[in-house]
């Protein structure tokens, strides 16, 4: 099987790409996928500690672009999954480290490697960080928030993608409230493809279990509690990118039916 | 960008190039300064291109022909002859110049465009045109047409379409729209549904109402009463506008 390389990115920060990135390469881990992540946010890491691993690193990805080490030294291997690695980024460092033909390069040795799955993290902002992020991307993924202000950074981000010729971009809208939704307080998973008219991949429903795993550096994905809803909402994620057709999870199922029926003819 | 070449001629950059003005300078004159200070300004004028203003003068083919070897030898490309005489504007029409400010002045028949905008000055003749697009204008995209603009798409919050004319939006406007930017009062904006951040029309601004807008109304905007109004569309108000 080839290599797949996707960009999880977002425009906006703090939306959860990181988080996003730590449980999507987990979960397609879980599927006995061998998979790469890569912390493309020179000097603000993060996903090392997301996903535990902070304590291993040695090397990272601006020493294998100036060459200092081989791409095999700067690959974490994590703990829990046989084929899960990780190249965290530089800490010491900014943007300006990495270029976008460096990471063109990095990917195709990674594609050598085997991997069936390259993950990369990108940092916010539509600046070099962002093109580095994307030029390497075979596919690419929107985070986005039910928020206003989140929505139009993912459409300029989208807009974007189009233009690099990478698109269309897929979407995952994070920390949807479903009780503040049926209140008409949150913008709903219509209002945001409403606006954003692009296909939706995944659907993260806000839940305390996401922080605590990313907190310990246990990526939720990984919890061996099943059915539990953000658990299985990454999961099923990993099977969406595999090409499986996989129902969204009712966000809605907590409220009566009656509820329901009428949020319909109120939203129309 | 005012450049004295000598005490009558004068250079003026102009969106489109540079506009030379012979001022009380006879032809003869006129050629001698220019053969002069070409060669002095060649890093100046190389690669630019160039109107020239000739006043009341009266000048046949040959003699533009003649300015036209003169700036092409220095690498300066004359696209534009200004003239108050009709015979010499006849004669730089005949050799495919423009006769006026603002790229080319005629349609494909030959005949000289209206101008819609009095206000017109020199503009970038590739913006001249009027622009059909038919994709979704995100957030950060900016477009801008001389003449009107058709969308066949959303307009998204966070994007502006700027247009010297009318724009069209056939999709959901929510953006900024700016119709008749040249300070035309009878352009319009219409929209499948108009829900947008902010209307100009010339030099009026409308905010739209509070209440969102969901169900698929064609609505047109235009100046009524020296106000951006929007009215949801129906054939008879095309009559209204025209």
């Amino acid at each position: 099987m080839s290599t797949t390389v996707i960009t999880i990115t977002s425009g906006k920060g703090g939306v959860g790409k990181t988080t996003i990135t730590a449980n999507l390469a987990s979960a397609l881990a879980m599927q006995n996928k061998k998979v790469v992540a890569i912390d493309a946010d020179i000097g603000l890491r993060n996903l090392d500690v997301v996903m535990g691993l902070e304590n291993r690193i040695v090397y990272d990805l601006v020493d294998v672009i100036e060459g200092r080490c081989r791409l095999r030294q700067a690959m974490i291997k994590d703990k829990r999954q046989a084929e899960l690695y990780l190249i965290p980024a530089a800490q010491t460092r900014d943007k300006t480290a990495v270029s976008p033909s460096d990471m063109m390069l990095v990917c195709n040795q990674l594609r050598d490697e085997g991997m069936d799955y390259i993950i990369i993290d990108s940092p916010a902002g539509i600046e070099r960080g962002f093109k580095n992020a994307i030029t390497p991307a075979d596919r690419v993924i929107v985070v986005t928030n039910p928020e206003v202000s989140a929505v139009r950074d993912a459409d300029r981000i989208i807009g974007m993608i189009e233009a690099e010729e990478k698109g269309p971009a897929k979407l995952i809208i994070n920390r949807i409230k479903p009780a503040m939704v049926d209140r008409g307080e949150m913008l709903s998973v219509d209002d945001v493809i409403d606006i954003l008219a692009v296909d939706i991949i995944g659907i993260i429903p806000e839940d305390e279990s996401i922080l605590i795993g990313s907190n310990r550096g246990t990526p939720v994905a990984m919890s061996s509690v099943n059915g539990q809803s953000a658990s299985q909402a990454f999961k099923n994620i990993a099977q969406r990118v595999e090409g499986h057709n996989i129902p969204f999870i009712d966000l809605t199922a907590k409220t009566s039916l009656l509820d329901r029926v009428s949020g319909f003819f109120s939203r129309s | 960008m005012i450049q004295q070449m000598s005490e009558q001629l004068q250079i003026k950059g102009v969106n489109d190039g540079l506009l030379i003005s012979l001022g009380s300078l006879t032809y003869a004159e006129f050629l001698n300064q220019l053969n002069k200070t070409l060669p002095e300004k060649q890093a100046f004028f190389q690669g630019s291109r160039v109107a020239i203003d000739v006043g009341p003068m009266k000048l046949n083919g040959r003699h533009i022909a003649e300015i036209s070897t003169t700036l092409t030898q220095y690498g300066v490309e004359l696209w534009s002859i200004l003239s108050d005489h009709e015979d010499t504007r006849e004669a730089a029409r005949k050799m495919d110049l423009g006769t006026r400010l603002g790229g080319s002045q005629t349609d494909l028949d030959g005949k000289p465009l209206q101008t819609r905008h009095k206000t017109q000055t020199a503009v970038n003749p590739s913006l001249q045109e009027d622009l059909i697009i038919k994709e979704t204008i995100r957030s950060g995209k900016s477009i801008y047409a001389d003449g009107s603009i058709v969308i066949i798409g959303d307009v998204n919050p966070g994007a502006e379409l700027i247009a010297g004319g009318d724009v069209i939006v056939w999709g959901r406007l929510r953006g900024l729209v700016h119709a008749g930017a040249k300070g035309d009062q009878a352009a319009i904006i219409c929209a499948l549904v108009l829900n947008p951040t902010q209307l100009r029309i010339a030099d009026k601004i409308a905010i739209a109402p509070d209440e969102k807008q969901t169900a698929v109304i064609p609505e047109q905007a235009t100046i009524t009463k020296g106000q951006i109004v929007a009215e949801p569309w129906q054939p008879k108000s095309i009559s209204k506008t025209s």
